[in-house]
């Protein structure tokens, strides 16, 4: 369904992605897991156009094209049929929980203002915070800011869902309700990409891990194989590393 | 081309009244900032009486206008030394009533800075001082007074170019300055030549602004490496 | 002391037929330069060549000269400029007109350096998050960022409205028939300078209270969903296109 070859970014002479090829399809879960500067939050914001890729193809929504050939009307297709949720929520701060999730549907995909609340209400109920929807986004905890975010993405009804590690901002105690959702949407079929530090998330809600490293993917595949047994040295250092601070 | 030329000697013809402007604007910010400090003192202080009259001064003064408040001193205060003090000074040099007022306006607004700045910086860093054994006179003078400068000096150097620009009002109470120097210009000119003698006035203006813009961030500069060497 | 108290209640009566000019003045003035300050913010904060170079040399020079200068040009210039162009009418125009001009070169300025600033406090994730739902650039600057640089610019724009109040009682050099003048003449009239301009004085307090409350109150309106501005990233948030500012990132 979403298919990237060859993705490459560089920051200033720095190579962040050296050729990335990612194959998402219909109803996975994927868990980009790393250490920091692997560039995994980069592979996120490139695939999605938040930032212009230096070279690359893209398979997607009717699209098959080279990044740095995309036309402006190709990337708002793109932008159209994903769902990103971002680190620090990025909540509309003037925007009530609700109008958060309208917002999209009505300015950008014309749906009629009734039509949209009814959608986001739906929404705000899969995320359990129909309660909420007239607070402002100062006025709700982190999770539950992030539970809002989330239920923006899906009440656009994307193809697949990117999260950049949603739940790295957020109290410890705040990281439970994220989770929960987010393994509530996996369950219904929802196509995910998440770049996570939750090994737990990684190993038991998705049916695809990959470790990145250094701008390369060291390895992929399977949760219970990648973290069993690990075929690669660097996989196996990362692992025990994370995995004996928990 | 005309124009410059005669801009530049229409420049040459006002330059000699800047030492008017600079008197004024020197003496107003000493005096101010004196004023300020007090007034800032005053809003910190314990007393409630002190602490509103101080803010009710601030609130006045910032919603009076310049030209208001130096005709309200020139024309006010020789009234009130005759009945108050029965003397006369009407015969005043003129500037004096121009310091005056501007003082009032430039204390106003420095007190908020050096309240902000003060405030900015006393918390954490005086109880710092005081738990490794300097007096609390000793943590101002040493360890806060020089942070809170720095965060001064912006908004400082904010207001003393406010004060200059207020300071072109001096010529209305007819002190001859920069501007009522140009205004005779053009009226020696028979009203010839009058944007070209303003276009000078402004240009004057604009320079000592930006010297005083360059000087502050030069300082700021320096603190910035200062505390950029501490830091490493 | 002895206060001319009947006269004093005689510039009250006429000087308050000033206020409406006064108050007109300034807000012309605000209602012109606003829509030009954001367009010179923006200019300055997208880095538009050349022209945020004279947006730049524009706010510097008007910072930079006392109003009373700016008057004397703007009133000795414009008239003969207009007297080329449209012949005699241009002796009847109303000075009020030159005052409008003057007060809104201004405040553009001014506000160009507020607006500035504000649009620098809007984090870029509110522009990242308007894009990834499929808005465009510039609906997510009308919708989303906008009205709330606007609101965090709400105690300087006040700022902005008190000087503009307070510089307005300069008008009276171009003639224009604004408090200040009126108590002028009235009291060059009557020999009571002192009476006339405290009466002023006061109208003057009256004026910026006023505008004081008037913000107070639409800053406590909007503040609902204000909260400490925590983290800033200054202006990253400019993608007005897919090409990306080369600035912070986070990278993991």
């Amino acid at each position: 369904m979403l298919t990237i070859e060859g993705l490459k970014k560089s920051y200033a002479g720095n190579d962040i992605l050296k050729g990335i090829s990612i194959d998402v399809n219909k109803g996975d879960v994927i868990s980009i897991i790393g250490p920091s500067g692997s560039g995994k939050t980069t592979l996120l914001r490139t695939m999605t156009t938040l930032e212009e890729a230096d070279g690359g193809h893209i398979t997607f929504s009717g699209i098959d094209k080279d990044f740095e050939k995309l036309t402006g009307k190709e990337v708002n297709t793109i932008r159209r049929n994903v769902g990103f949720v971002f680190q620090n929520y990025n909540l509309f701060n003037n925007k009530t929980a609700l109008q958060n999730i309208t917002e999209g549907l009505i300015v950008a995909r014309k749906v009629k203002k009734s039509e949209a609340e009814k959608i986001a209400l739906k929404a705000l109920e899969r995320v359990g915070l129909t309660d909420r929807k007239n607070h402002y986004p100062s006025q709700l905890s982190g999770g539950q800011q992030q539970r809002v975010g989330i239920a923006r993405a899906i009440a656009l009804n994307p193809e697949v869902i990117f999260f950049d590690e949603p739940t790295s901002a957020l109290d410890p105690e705040l990281v439970g309700e994220v989770l929960k959702v987010m393994q509530d949407l996996a369950s219904s079929g929802t196509t995910m990409v998440v770049v996570t530090h939750q090994m737990s998330f990684a190993r038991d809600v998705s049916n695809r891990v990959i470790f990145m490293a250094d701008g390369h993917i060291v390895e992929q595949g399977a949760p219970k194989a990648i973290f069993e047994k690990p075929s690669e040295q660097r996989t196996k250092k990362f692992l025990t590393d994370i995995l004996a601070n928990v | 081309m005309e124009n410059i030329k005669l801009i530049i000697n229409f420049l040459g013809q006002l330059l000699p009244a800047i030492n008017i402007t600079l008197i004024v604007s020197v003496s107003s910010i000493i005096l101010g900032s004196l004023l300020g400090l007090l007034l800032a003192a005053a809003r910190l202080s314990e007393s409630v009486v002190l602490r509103v009259l101080a803010s009710v001064y601030v609130s006045v003064v910032r919603a009076t206008p310049a030209i208001i408040m130096i005709f309200v001193v020139y024309y006010g205060m020789p009234m009130l030394f005759n009945d108050w003090f029965h003397t006369n000074i009407d015969g005043w040099n003129r500037m004096y009533f121009v310091i005056i007022a501007l003082t009032v306006l430039f204390s106003a607004p420095v007190s908020e800075i050096m309240r902000s700045a003060y405030e900015s910086i006393a918390k954490g860093q005086m109880e710092a001082g005081l738990m490794v054994g300097m007096t609390p006179f000793q943590t101002l003078y040493r360890i806060i007074l020089p942070q809170a400068f720095v965060v001064a000096l912006p908004n400082f150097a904010n207001s003393v170019i406010n004060l200059l620009k207020e300071g072109a009002l001096t010529f209305t109470i007819g002190v001859v300055d920069m501007v009522a120097k140009a205004q005779m210009i053009v009226a020696n000119n028979s009203g010839g030549y009058a944007w070209q003698t303003y276009c000078a006035l402004a240009l004057i203006y604009w320079v000592i602004s930006l010297a005083i813009d360059k000087g502050v961030s030069q300082v700021e500069k320096s603190y910035q490496a200062k505390r950029k060497t501490i830091a490493v | 002391m002895s206060l001319n108290t009947d006269f004093m209640v005689k510039v009250a009566q006429t000087a308050i037929q000033g206020v409406p000019v006064t108050l007109q003045i300034v807000l012309v003035a605000l209602v012109i330069s606003f829509p030009i300050g954001i367009l010179f913010a923006l200019i300055r904060i997208y880095r538009v060549k050349v022209l945020q170079r004279v947006v730049q040399f524009y706010v510097s020079l008007v910072r930079g000269t006392p109003i009373i200068a700016q008057i004397l040009i703007v009133y000795s210039a414009l008239p003969s400029l207009l007297n080329m162009i449209i012949g005699r009418a241009a002796f009847a125009i109303n000075p009020i007109y030159y005052a409008y001009i003057v007060f809104t070169l201004n405040a553009i300025a001014t506000l160009t350096e507020v607006f500035r600033s504000a649009l620098q406090t809007v984090d870029k994730g509110q522009m990242e998050a308007g894009l990834m739902v499929g808005m465009q650039p510039r609906q997510t600057f009308w919708r989303i960022i906008l009205p709330q640089a606007l609101i965090s610019a709400l105690p300087n724009i006040a700022n902005t409205t008190l000087y503009l109040i307070k510089n307005s009682s300069l008008a009276f050099i171009m003639s224009v028939k604004d408090i200040t003048a009126i108590a002028k003449t009235e009291a060059a009239f009557n020999y009571n300078f002192l009476e006339a301009y405290l009466v002023v004085w006061v109208y003057y307090l009256i004026i910026c209270y006023a505008a004081e409350v008037v913000f107070y109150l639409l800053e406590r309106y909007f503040s609902k969903y204000r909260r400490p501005i925590k983290k800033t990233s200054g202006f990253n948030w400019l993608p007005f296109r897919i090409k990306q500012p080369k600035l912070e990132r986070k990278q993991s």
